[in-house]
């Protein structure tokens, strides 16, 4: 038994700093006559804080602003100087969050093939249809928070940058070498936001923005009167978060309970006053009117503007605040290479197109609204072009915003996932 | 109380038991229930038809009317109309896809199951006939949860999507196709089979040329009920969706009125609603042609008849 | 007449359809209450085998659901809701069924197509038509303003149980009132009229024999309504969207879309299945000895 124990113990190491697929040490586990089935229940993540520091999927230290990460290698990047595969191209993507006219088609064009676009609903259903292999893409978007998953698992493969030239060419310097991508190895940055509040000046006296903790504003009793028009992201990390920010906390990664528990309290206390709808659609509702206040991701208001405001409607009555940097969120996503890709040249050619000055900002100008990670992108010529209200020129970021001494939500330990989802669905009992 | 107190109090009743009298109309239909009945059509109607009406809104609104137009939110809207947007029009074909197939799986498998579990005797057929109703009975989130993790963790050769979809669809409306056809059989009776295989008939010519063309009223009914149920699924198909290339329009419609709707949503769904509707009317007027001459043994409605018995 | 191995062939393929998309399925939810997850992607990791499942999970949720745990609240308030929509249904809808089956003279077709028709407007679409109209622009608004009835619009989808609950009966009573239909239709008419002849009031002779003889259809119906209902998480989200108005359906809902506790989801599906179970089986018995009758 005894002897039993330690072999599990090896494997689990192996497994741990990568020696061992996840596969292999399921098998190996097998093999010492623990049933595949039962192996999954062992806990991975505890065995890994004994060793005395938070490990992530496969052993990965998890990544923080402060604490950057290189990821280990999988294998080789494809050589230099191949030439691109014939089509078609396949990439995975959330819905609406790619415009079909001013990226796909463009790339298209260019390199003749077909380019097909799958999309999916959430990150967590992206992950497990690329790992059950339901899905079979050359290029996903996927979140930072998500990247050492894709590598412990084996999911994504690394990158020659020599392909990429637009990384270093335009590309926040920042993110050139990402706190979760050391070195870029795997990712190349897309979009980036941050989480604030949206109101509209027409129906909301207050002005927001100039409250001494604009956060008070769910939790105010003033705030009685627009009951039932305010909003809050439907999201376990972004509504907790938002609770611990308005108490003025900064550990947005935090696994501790007492901490989790006062944010749901405080979250729940939002309830009877201002009533807020639990929704992701404030890009549609702020613009219609059905909801006056809404925690809002940066990137939706001028997507509101864009897509959804009504023709005739003041443009200048949509206001939006966030904390600013070290106090409030910012976050982006990225877009890699999966490693069963048979099309990693074209793969390449595609996040150095993503990575391309113009179509990002046509990308994010006649469709997404959220805007790209490119140095050239810049608050004062959006207005000037009419493109963005003068009031809104808060929701673009600098490179100052993001990288070192940013607040980011971050890959957590299974537990600390666990915990935080537990909060959030006590929170949405509303009981 | 003599006779003439008493003919005095009917002569001159109270304002109350007037009201009284007239509401209760004892002679008569209990006005009472005539007006709570019309009251239930008003308010299940009128709402839908509110809906419909601001499909055909001139403007964005679908509170506001702001003028009539025909078309914008059909087909002329280029970026939001039914045929503008592609997602809208995606989830129609999607609809229609699932509805389509699910028809045309659900029926011949029901039909065979029906015929199997009406005549097969022993304790496995009693067996197979609690499966049979099981899916009856099952919230539909059950069985979205449980097939949702059988499509991910088991039969993982089939993705999540379309066949996914179809499969989902097909378990669910079995059993209607069942009970439907079973029912039929029953009212035919086995006369007719006897008289075949007396007059020398073949088991399989007594299948093929006196039970199929019998049991046809309800294939064409089950046909047009596994269309409608499969085309209104919004569990089902949203459990097994693969992302919103897979979305149907219950799906789109569900989706929107978390946001901000607009009348193309209102378009959407009255396309889905005129397709159910017609199938539904399709196989009413089908079934009363094809039943035409037989003793009618239900009551007024055949189909509600039907329908009440065993439906969801 | 037909050989004997005819009717268990045609039953095959729909049988094992079920088996393999009905059955095994629901083994699956156990399987997954029972695993555990993937280490690195957090996804389900079913365990098959009864010898090795960890029940947990399973404990701990059911532990939730005593009073003042985690699911007691939003279980209670799913209870209540299913409880006063189906009384509300009923008290609406079996004066329409029995005045339609009784009395309805001229107008029956009619009115039975009338009735007919929400049962076949999708679910999704009747639940658009009630937001357009409850919205704070819509025409109910409009009209009690314009009555004068009220001097603010009432904000009739922000967390309302009232809502909430009218939104359920809206949805589910045409699928309450075709089944009593047919209930109070199979009804010998010439009981009641010996009830009558032997000098019953027309109330009594409702008392005394239509309603308790329309006692099946009654608590048929029932079950037929409040099974979905108690699986509903959609009707809450789309007219109300606050954590107020949640039902366990919305937890189930939770746990499944991401995160690393499918075993809670999977836990939580199997305690709403075992609590349905009996109205389950009612129903299941209630058709198949109608089956039985049919089948002579």
């Amino acid at each position: 038994m005894k002897d039993r124990d330690s072999k599990i113990q090896t494997i689990m190491t192996g497994y741990r700093r990568g020696f061992l697929s996840r596969r292999e040490a399921l098998r190996a586990l097998g093999a010492v006559g623990l049933a595949a089935g039962a192996a999954p229940l062992l806990d991975f993540a505890a065995l890994a804080d004994e060793a005395g520091k938070q490990a992530g999927p496969g052993g990965i230290p998890l990544s923080r602003p402060d604490k950057p990460v290189t990821l280990p290698l999988n294998g080789d990047p494809i050589k230099s100087g191949l030439e691109p595969e014939k089509g078609p191209f396949h990439i995975f993507n959330y819905q609406d969050y790619i415009d079909q006219v001013s990226v796909i088609d463009t790339f298209s064009k260019k390199y003749g093939v077909e380019v097909v676009l799958t999309t999916f609903d959430s990150m967590d259903q992206a992950i497990t249809r690329l790992a059950s292999g339901t899905v079979e893409v050359d290029s996903t978007n996927i979140t930072p928070d998500r990247l050492a998953q894709g590598v412990a698992g084996k999911l994504l493969q690394p990158l020659n940058h020599s392909y990429i030239p637009n990384l270093e060419k335009n590309i926040f310097k920042s993110l050139q070498n990402p706190f979760y991508d050391q070195g870029s190895q795997y990712s190349v940055p897309y979009n980036l936001y941050s989480t604030g509040i949206g109101w509209r000046t027409d129906k909301v006296k207050t002005d927001i923005g100039s409250l001494a903790n604009p956060w008070s504003v769910f939790w105010d009793e003033s705030s009685k009167e627009y009951s039932g028009y305010t909003g809050i992201l439907d999201d376990a990390r972004e509504s907790l978060g938002m609770a611990m920010q308005y108490r003025g906390l900064t550990d947005m990664n935090t696994e501790d309970a007492a901490v989790l528990d006062k944010a749901l309290a405080d979250l729940k206390a939002t309830v009877p006053i201002s009533n807020p709808k639990i929704n992701i659609t404030e890009y549609q509702t702020l613009a219609d009117g059905s909801c006056w206040i809404h925690q809002s991701w940066s990137g939706d208001m001028l997507g509101a503007i864009i897509s959804y405001w009504p023709e005739g409607q003041d443009k200048s009555i949509l206001k939006y605040w966030w904390p600013g940097k070290g106090k409030g969120v910012t976050q982006n996503d990225c877009w890699a290479l999966l490693a069963k890709s048979k099309k990693p040249v074209l793969g390449h050619l595609w996040l150095n197109h993503i990575c391309d000055a113009e179509v990002a900002y046509n990308n994010t100008t006649t469709y997404t609204g959220y805007q790209p990670a490119q140095k050239s992108f810049n608050a004062d010529e959006l207005v000037k072009a009419g493109i963005l209200p003068e009031q809104l020129k808060n929701i673009i970021l600098t490179e100052e915003d993001v990288g070192a001494g940013s607040l980011q939500y971050c890959a957590l330990t299974p537990k600390g996932q666990g915990m935080w989802q537990d909060a959030y669905a006590k929170f949405n009992s509303g009981s | 109380m003599t006779a003439v107190t008493e003919r005095r109090r009917i002569a001159a009743p109270s304002t109350a038991q007037r009201i009284r009298n007239w509401i209760l109309n004892p002679w008569g239909e209990p006005r009472g229930l005539v007006v709570i009945t019309w009251i239930y059509v008003a308010i299940s109607i009128v709402p839908v038809v509110v809906a419909i009406m601001f499909s055909f809104n001139a403007g964005r609104s679908v509170t506001a009317w702001q003028g009539f137009s025909l078309t914008r939110w059909y087909l002329d809207d280029p970026r939001s109309s039914v045929i503008g947007d592609p997602r809208l029009q995606h989830a129609l074909l999607q609809s229609l896809k699932l509805a389509g197939l699910t028809m045309l799986i659900a029926t011949p498998l029901g039909v065979m199951l029906a015929l199997g579990l009406a005549r097969w005797r022993g304790r496995l057929a009693s067996a197979s006939n609690f499966i049979m109703l099981f899916p009856l009975v099952t919230p539909e989130l059950v069985m979205g949860v449980s097939l949702f993790l059988v499509f991910v963790n088991l039969f993982t050769f089939i993705p999540l999507g379309t066949t996914a979809q179809v499969m989902g669809h097909v378990t669910f409306s079995l059993s209607y196709v069942v009970v439907i056809v079973r029912g039929r059989l029953f009212s035919i009776g086995r006369q007719y089979e006897e008289a075949a295989a007396d007059l020398g008939a073949t088991p399989w010519e007594t299948l093929r040329l006196v039970v199929l063309p019998l049991l046809l009223p309800a294939i064409f009914s089950s046909l047009m009920m596994v269309f409608a149920i499969s085309i209104d699924d919004f569990v089902i198909s949203a459990w097994l969706s693969c992302g919103s290339s897979c979305d149907t329009v219950p799906i789109r419609v569900y989706s929107s009125t978390r946001g901000a709707p607009l009348p193309s949503i209102n378009a959407l769904a009255t396309v889905m609603v005129a397709m159910t509707l017609t199938a539904i009317g399709i196989a009413w007027v089908v079934h009363r042609y094809m039943t035409r001459g037989e003793r009618r043994t239900g009551k007024q409605g055949g189909m509600t008849q039907a329908m009440g018995a065993f439906d969801l | 007449m037909y050989p004997k191995w005819l009717w268990p062939v045609f039953a095959v393929p729909g049988v094992v359809w079920l088996i393999l998309l009905f059955l095994v399925p629901f083994y699956a939810v156990i399987g997954v209450a029972f695993g555990g997850v993937d280490p690195i992607f957090l996804n389900a990791v079913p365990n098959w085998n009864p010898l090795s499942w960890n029940y947990d999970v399973l404990l701990t949720t059911l532990a939730g659901f005593l009073p003042g745990n985690q699911y007691w609240g939003i279980f209670l308030r799913t209870v209540v809701y299913v409880a006063l929509a189906l009384t509300g249904s009923l008290l609406f809808g079996y004066p329409v069924a029995y005045y339609i089956s009784r009395h309805a003279r001229r107008t029956k077709m009619l009115l039975i197509a009338l009735i007919v028709l929400p049962f076949w407007v999708s679910y999704m679409m009747r639940m658009l038509a009630w937001v357009n109209l409850f919205s704070p622009s819509g025409f109910v608004n409009k009209f009690l303003l314009w009555t004068n009835l009220v001097q603010t619009p009432p904000d009739w989808l922000g967390g309302n149980h009232a809502s909430v609950i009218l939104g359920l009966i809206y949805g589910y009573i045409p699928y309450l009132i075709l089944p009593l239909l047919a209930a109070l239709d199979r009804i010998d008419r010439s009981v009641l009229e010996a009830a009558r002849d032997l000098g019953a009031s027309p109330a009594s002779a409702f008392f005394h024999v239509t309603l308790p003889l329309s006692k099946p259809g009654i608590l048929g119906a029932s079950v037929i309504i409040a099974l979905p209902m108690f699986g509903d998480y959609y009707t809450p989200t789309i007219v109300s969207g606050s954590p107020r108005t949640t039902m366990i359906g919305n937890q189930i809902d939770i746990f499944f879309h991401g995160g690393p506790q499918p075993s809670v989801g999977a836990s939580l599906t199997m305690i709403l299945s075992a609590f349905l179970a009996v109205l389950m089986a009612y129903y299941m018995i209630t058709i198949a000895k109608a089956q039985k009758e049919v089948a002579g």
